[in-house]
């Protein structure tokens, strides 16, 4: 487990993202100039990351490049792609973060290939099977110190299956994440299943129940159903990868629906339009409360050393404010946290 | 001019020349209150950039050099910038400020800002008196023109620098006349020499560092004065055991530690900068009579830091191009800063 350090190094996995190296390198020049104790340690092509970063503001003193001749697209197979590159950014990122070169890992790659690099090359918390991948979405409520209108949930796809033992593991996992990064000291942490009660949903959820009410330091609320998510009603969901993922998409499809449909009224009708019209500001305004780009990026959670999965489109803010994510769950041990709290 | 502070009978084998606000102190003039502040500071509480007089102080070690200082800051606070540098133990040979209340009379606004038509007459007369075989080194910052104005003083006296180009660089400056005239005259009492071996530009602002590439590999911008003495230690005038006492001093009283220390030498390395030779000698300073270095925290960490540094950049990148600088095109980076802020688009 990684102790508590003075200067925080992040290893940025700078090739595969969908803006190119540049955006990741423009991210991760923004952080030297507003995060003093942040230091990046930038994987990839040297000559490529070089070019770019001679023609950007930034502090040399707290960048550093490792060469890494390879990379993986978005579109290749994780496994086969990462046998075939040894020697690709987001391995040899992974294998830095491993040695103690760096803290922490931030990509905005090909997921699959980054779980699997840390898979390889990080290990699991004690207590902890299985990694989760988290990520956060826009909710109505607000929560913690920040008035922070995003919840947690996960597993979103790390892996297919959980059994009740892995389901209170993600529990614990996303609970201390929420209190470290949203500054939520006590998060409501929940279930998702078909009913609220106890004995709703498989035997995995049922017996997860079971344990969960009896752990103490975990503000379990019981079971949420699907209408709970957007609602905001917990902060901590909690779910298989399986479930995760299709919420996860689901949401995204409907986000996606509803700006079409603002589009169509636009177009078919001038009342629409001019009502819309009056409502920009405040979708502005919606729009910056929900912004993803301020919440950096999914953590990958259970294991020993941080990987936060930046968005694949992910631009310079985005990969700056992913970075200090990051930090902040080195800064705060996030690792022993968890760990603390699957002891108790 | 203030009269020589020390009385040297040999001649000097090395110049080094210095700004002062923003290469050598800390100084900000981004408002009027910082200007202000600035101006009644006391000695005691200017603060120098870190490593700036380890470094001036090392450099001064070999005996056989010359610090001049030419700076913007006005002639009324010569006393108390006299008293910051005894403070910091730096010895000066020359030390030129800026008559602005003359100019201020004399209706010379455009002097005010100005900064060709003060510092460029200032060094070529100061370079007059120099030994034709005297190197020079020469530091500045990227908030002013010290880039422009110290690569055109190096061309001119290197005879690189036609008599047209400079009439036209004076004029697009908006040179006084009678600066012009001081100038020229300078210039032409000056034997044609290449002494001019480096120049390093401190990057307060954090201009991107490609936005010098145009002045060729001479200009080197810097993060801070350790990436000065691993080039300076490359080039010869220090030792290994001398950049060394000033990373420690640094490490001690500016917060910089091995990972920053590290970071500037790969920066450095990734520009081209050939220090493989530099790094060596730091390893073989810690051997023999400067065993004792060893036990002084934390250079035996910084020197396996650096090794590390050097093996992940994989092959060492070429050396910047050599190239002849347009003074003509690059007029605008002399030109006093608008409220609008520089651009700072790189060059090509």
């Amino acid at each position: 487990m990684v102790g508590k350090p003075q200067h925080i190094t992040i290893a940025f996995d700078v090739m595969g993202s969908d803006h190119g190296p540049a955006e990741v390198v423009r991210g991760a020049a923004q952080l030297s100039l507003e995060s003093p104790h942040i230091h990046a340690l930038l994987v990839g092509d040297r000559p490529v990351i070089d070019e770019a970063l001679a023609g950007i503001k930034h502090n040399g003193e707290r960048i550093s490049v490792h060469h890494a001749g390879d990379y993986v697209g978005m579109d290749e197979k994780p496994g086969e792609a990462l046998a075939r590159k040894p020697e690709s950014s987001v391995a040899v990122a992974a294998r830095l973060v491993a040695e103690g070169e760096a803290h922490a890992l931030v990509s905005a790659g090909n997921t699959g290939a980054g779980v699997l690099a840390c898979k390889r090359h990080f290990q699991l918390i004690p207590g902890v099977r299985r990694a989760a991948l988290a990520t956060v979405y826009p909710t109505r409520g607000v929560r913690g110190a920040k008035q922070d209108p995003f919840s947690l949930i996960l597993d979103v796809g790390a892996t297919v299956e959980a059994t009740a033992e892995d389901l209170v593991a993600f529990a614990v996992m996303g609970s201390a994440y929420a209190r470290i990064i949203s500054r939520n000291e006590r998060p409501k942490v929940a279930l998702l299943s078909n009913g609220v009660e106890p004995q709703k949903g498989p035997p995995r959820v049922v017996e997860a129940h079971q344990r969960l009410s009896q752990m103490a330091g975990l503000n379990f609320t019981g079971n949420v159903e699907g209408i709970d998510i957007p609602r905001g009603t917990v902060d901590v969901i909690v779910t298989d990868g399986f479930v995760g993922n299709v919420c996860l998409k689901m949401l995204e499809g409907v986000h996606d629906t509803v700006m079409e449909l603002a589009q169509y009224a636009y177009k078919e009708s001038l009342r629409w339009r001019a009502g819309l019209a009056m409502l920009s500001s405040g979708i502005e305004r919606l729009k910056d409360i929900t912004d993803w780009e301020q919440y950096g990026g999914a953590p990958i959670l259970g294991f020993d050393r941080i990987f936060i999965k930046a968005h694949g489109r992910s631009k310079a803010r985005a990969i700056a404010n992913a970075g200090k994510v990051a930090a902040k769950a080195v800064a705060n041990e996030l690792g022993t946290a968890i760990q603390e709290g699957l002891a108790k | 001019m203030s009269l020589p502070d020390r009385i040297d009978p040999r001649p000097p084998r090395r110049i080094y020349r210095w700004d002062l606000d923003k290469t050598y102190l800390q100084t900000d003039f981004e408002s009027l209150r910082d200007l202000f502040r600035t101006a009644f500071q006391k000695a005691h509480e200017k603060v120098a950039v870190p490593g700036a007089s380890a470094l001036i102080r090392e450099l001064a070690e070999q005996g056989d050099s010359r610090l001049c200082i030419v700076s913007g800051s006005p002639k009324q606070m010569r006393a108390v910038l006299e008293e910051k540098l005894k403070l910091d133990g730096v010895q000066w040979d020359e030390f030129v400020l800026k008559d602005n209340v003359s100019n201020l009379l004399r209706g010379r606004f455009r002097a005010l800002r100005g900064q060709v038509g003060y510092k460029l007459p200032v060094i070529l007369e100061s370079r007059i008196h120099a030994p034709v075989e005297a190197e020079e080194v020469l530091f500045g910052d990227d908030a002013e023109a010290d880039a422009f104005i110290y690569s055109l003083y190096a061309d001119l006296i290197a005879g690189r620098v036609d008599e047209r180009v400079l009439a036209q660089v004076l004029e697009a400056g908006g040179v006084y006349p009678d600066d012009a005239a001081r100038v020229h005259e300078a210039w032409k009492k000056i034997p044609i020499a290449d002494p001019v071996r480096r120049i390093f530009i401190h990057l307060d602002r954090l201009t991107p560092p490609a936005h010098f590439t145009a002045y060729g590999p001479r200009v080197v911008p810097i993060f801070n004065y350790f990436q000065a003495a691993l080039v300076l230690l490359a080039d010869g005038h220090l030792t290994a055991p001398q950049v060394l006492k000033i990373a420690v001093e640094m490490v001690q009283t500016a917060g910089h530690n091995i990972i920053t220390l590290s970071n500037s030498f790969q920066d450095l390395l990734r520009r081209g900068l050939p220090l493989q030779q530099a790094a060596i000698a730091l390893s073989q300073a810690m051997e023999g009579p400067n065993a004792l270095l060893k036990a002084m925290r934390p250079v035996p960490d910084i020197l396996a830091a650096f090794s590390k540094r050097l093996a992940a950049l994989g092959t060492q990148p070429p050396p910047p191009r050599v190239q002849a600088v347009d003074y003509v095109s690059l007029i605008s980076h002399a030109l006093p800063r608008t409220h609008k802020g520089r651009s700072t688009k790189p060059q090509t």
